[in-house]
């Protein structure tokens, strides 16, 4: 256990931690502070945010006859509840870098509770399109969610911690198929007609959101030694200029590769939230209660198959470092796609369900997988990288709804097998992510010159920069990073002299 | 040739296979019932008009058509109009998938000998906005659809009436709904002016 010495007073922490005060395990049962109370703070608001966002499909059938809704103007609506987030992550990533994940996550969260409240008063398809699209953008705490996550976690543990905070996040969207028709049958019960009943149930994933906002404000920490704005004041964390932390992020290719890539886990799993419901009630001909149990369980497979993802994206990374973390990420979202595409050919009920919760694994690993490596892709920009990547996956979402499940150009079963080629091709990109310090799925790391971690995160920092310590913590991040070299100790030198080269 | 009369035997084996599953194709149907639908003028309001329901055996049918009818099941039922874009309201053959006529109006045992039956119904709070005509279906002690008849014509597009939906909304929800988002952004302030209060008073000691 590393009690840090430092110019402040010694603290002590529930769990072990290193040099940069990140805790090395991840205690699911604790709610120690900082950090595994953080954990639950951020799982629980992302929760809540996943079932405002996805409470009107269970709902559909009354709402499409109250506001004589076409299935156009529902098809929007679900586009538009997706595509909000593209451009809220992003911003919600720039937001952690500058101001912090606490004040950020809750701030959106805040101001997105008003749209889940005035969802009740919707009475047309546009005022429900907005509703919808406005919601949507709670769907950008994903971001302050692993942001927080990677802050308060080593790297040995940070996809594990990753994996399950998203994933009991996303678990939303399958508990949200449950949640609320028995909320609706329960008011319904009280005494209140079918078109007011729906209206009256919102108010429950609203009051859910705002409540987990104030918990996040009240009990939560940005790192484990205070909020950014104390430490800005006090001068041990510096607050850093954004046109730079921009400009890390956007010429960072490996940011880009993971944000398409991530748009076809992602994007896919936000996708079957919105249509598979619907395929097996028309294509199986089950009723609308069993086609809810349907959608549901494969949102509720997030319980364990995410997190499940980030452990094993640790796991592979203590014996194989990084390129353990690129294969098996590129291995478990290629057999998603080939599940999917496996999906769209089955015609028989209990075998489409079968594969359907089969490929829910395989994909939702595959996002775990993706954030055991976004961490390591940058650290003075992680919040706009984490934007991105998170931005990315709704853009899938987005894109692959308008090509293949809107209007009648393809049946659902041959939009689910051209979702699945698409998948396996984007997932190529994977194969071009290369780390001079640890090397890419083909390569090893870089031999020539001086290819440490220090050199690649050094680089984010210019030389004046560097002078006034701004980049302390990119420092100790490095030497924390060390682990993803994997068991043998890599040829990577160590830097001779102070000059590191610069790395794109 | 042979392979024709495979063929027809196979295609009538699976229409008797058929009608013993229990799926009544809705064109095997014969229009044998008289039914007319009277209501106030214009637009109604659900919750609040009435729909007042006549139906009847269509004096011109042969004698012993009506010999299996037991129930009378009267519904509401959208017109094409108000299908376009709706597959959840989509007409199909099989009756037991066939979603146009999805609003019960009334059931009551069928009285052989030629009178006019009635009734009067208010239209149900849960009954959306659309275009509708009223139709009936004969059931006979097997709960199976045997007839029909309908207030429109064959391409349902004749003597249609419009029906309006309640809206659900509470002038109470509204202001619930506006009060409860106030508080929030307002809260969200009150938390911006804390957190300053704050590094305030740590930048102080």
């Amino acid at each position: 256990m590393e009690i840090s010495h430092g110019s402040y007073n010694q603290k002590k922490f529930a769990l072990p931690v290193d040099s940069e005060h990140k805790a090395t395990e991840f205690r699911l049962f604790s709610a120690a502070a900082p950090h595994m109370r953080a954990f639950h703070l951020s799982w629980i608001s992302f929760f809540a945010c996943f079932v405002s966002t996805f409470a009107a499909p269970p709902l559909l059938p009354i709402i499409r006859d109250n506001l004589d809704l076409t299935a156009t103007d529902i098809g929007n609506a679900g586009i538009a509840a997706v595509s909000g987030a593209v451009f809220a992550r992003i911003a919600m990533g720039t937001a952690c870098d500058l101001f912090g994940p606490r004040l950020a996550s809750a701030t959106l969260t805040l101001l997105t509770a008003p749209a889940v409240y005035c969802t009740s008063i919707a009475d047309s398809p546009i005022s429900f399109l907005l509703v919808r699209f406005f919601t949507g953008f709670s769907l950008a705490t994903f971001v302050s969610t692993q942001f927080w996550m990677s802050s308060l976690f080593s790297g040995r543990v940070v996809g594990t911690a990753n994996g399950v905070a998203g994933g009991w996040g996303n678990l939303g969207g399958g508990a949200t198929q449950l949640i609320m028709p028995l909320v609706f049958d329960l008011i319904q019960n009280i005494g209140a007609t079918k078109f007011t009943a729906w209206r009256i149930a919102f108010f429950i994933p609203a009051l859910f959101q705002t409540l987990s906002a104030y918990g996040i404000f009240f009990l939560g920490q940005d790192l484990p030694d205070g909020n950014y704005s104390e430490l800005h004041k006090s001068g041990e964390k510096h607050k850093d200029n954004f046109a730079q932390v921009f400009h890390h992020a956007v010429t960072n290719y490996r940011g880009w590769i993971l944000a398409l890539t991530y748009g076809y886990c992602f994007g896919v799993e936000l996708t079957i939230d919105n249509i598979i419901a619907q395929y097996f009630y028309d294509r199986f001909n089950v009723n609308l209660h069993t086609a809810g149990i349907i959608a549901a369980s494969f949102g509720l497979a997030n319980l364990f198959s995410r997190p499940g993802g980030g452990m094993l994206s640790d796991f592979m990374a203590k014996r194989f470092g990084m390129r353990g973390r690129l294969w098996t990420l590129w291995v478990v979202q290629t057999l998603g796609g080939v599940f999917c595409i496996i999906l769209g050919q089955v015609g028989s009920l209990g075998v489409s369900v079968a594969v359907m919760l089969v490929f829910s694994v395989f994909v939702q690993a595959a996002c775990g997988l993706t954030f055991g490596v976004v961490p390591f892709v940058s650290r003075r920009s992680l919040g706009i990288i984490s934007g991105m990547t998170g931005g990315g996956g709704n853009v899938g979402a987005v894109l692959t709804q308008v090509i293949f499940f809107r209007g009648s150009r393809y049946s659902t079963e041959t939009g689910l097998t051209l979702m699945g080629v698409m998948m396996i091709c984007c997932t190529l990109l994977i194969t071009l992510i290369y780390f001079p310090q640890w090397g890419g799925m083909f390569c090893g790391p870089s031999s020539k010159g001086k290819t440490t971690e220090e050199d690649y995160y050094m680089s984010e920092w210019s030389s004046s920069e560097r002078e006034k310590g701004f980049h302390r913590a990119s420092l100790k991040f490095s030497e924390n990073s060390r682990s993803e070299r994997g068991r043998k100790i890599g040829s990577a030198a160590t830097p001779i002299d102070g000059t590191p080269n610069t790395y794109v | 040739m042979a392979i024709n009369r495979f063929l027809f035997a196979s295609v009538f084996v699976c229409c008797l296979v058929a009608t013993c599953d229990g799926i009544v194709s809705f064109n095997s149907l014969k229009p044998t019932l008289t039914v007319t639908a009277t209501h106030k003028g214009g637009v109604l309001k659900a919750g609040v008009d009435n729909v007042t329901v006549t139906w009847m055996l269509d004096p011109s049918v042969p004698a012993g058509t009506d010999s299996s009818y037991k129930t009378i099941k009267v519904k509401l039922c959208y017109a094409p109009v108000s299908q376009v874009d709706r597959g959840w309201r989509k007409t199909k053959d099989d009756l037991s998938k066939d979603k146009t006529c999805s609003h019960k109006i009334v059931a009551k045992p069928y009285v052989a000998g030629g009178a006019v039956a009635t009734a009067t119904w208010t239209v149900q709070r849960d009954v959306p906005t659309a275009k509708y005509f009223v139709r009936a279906y004969a059931h006979d002690a097997a709960d199976m659809e045997v007839a029909y008849g309908q207030t429109t014509s064959a391409d349902k597009k004749t003597n249609l009436f419009d029906i309006e939906a309640v809206t659900g909304r509470h002038v109470s929800l509204d202001i619930a709904s506006v009060c409860f988002s106030a508080f929030s952004v307002v809260s969200l302030f009150g938390f911006f002016f804390l957190e300053r209060r704050k590094t305030k008073i740590a930048e102080a000691k």
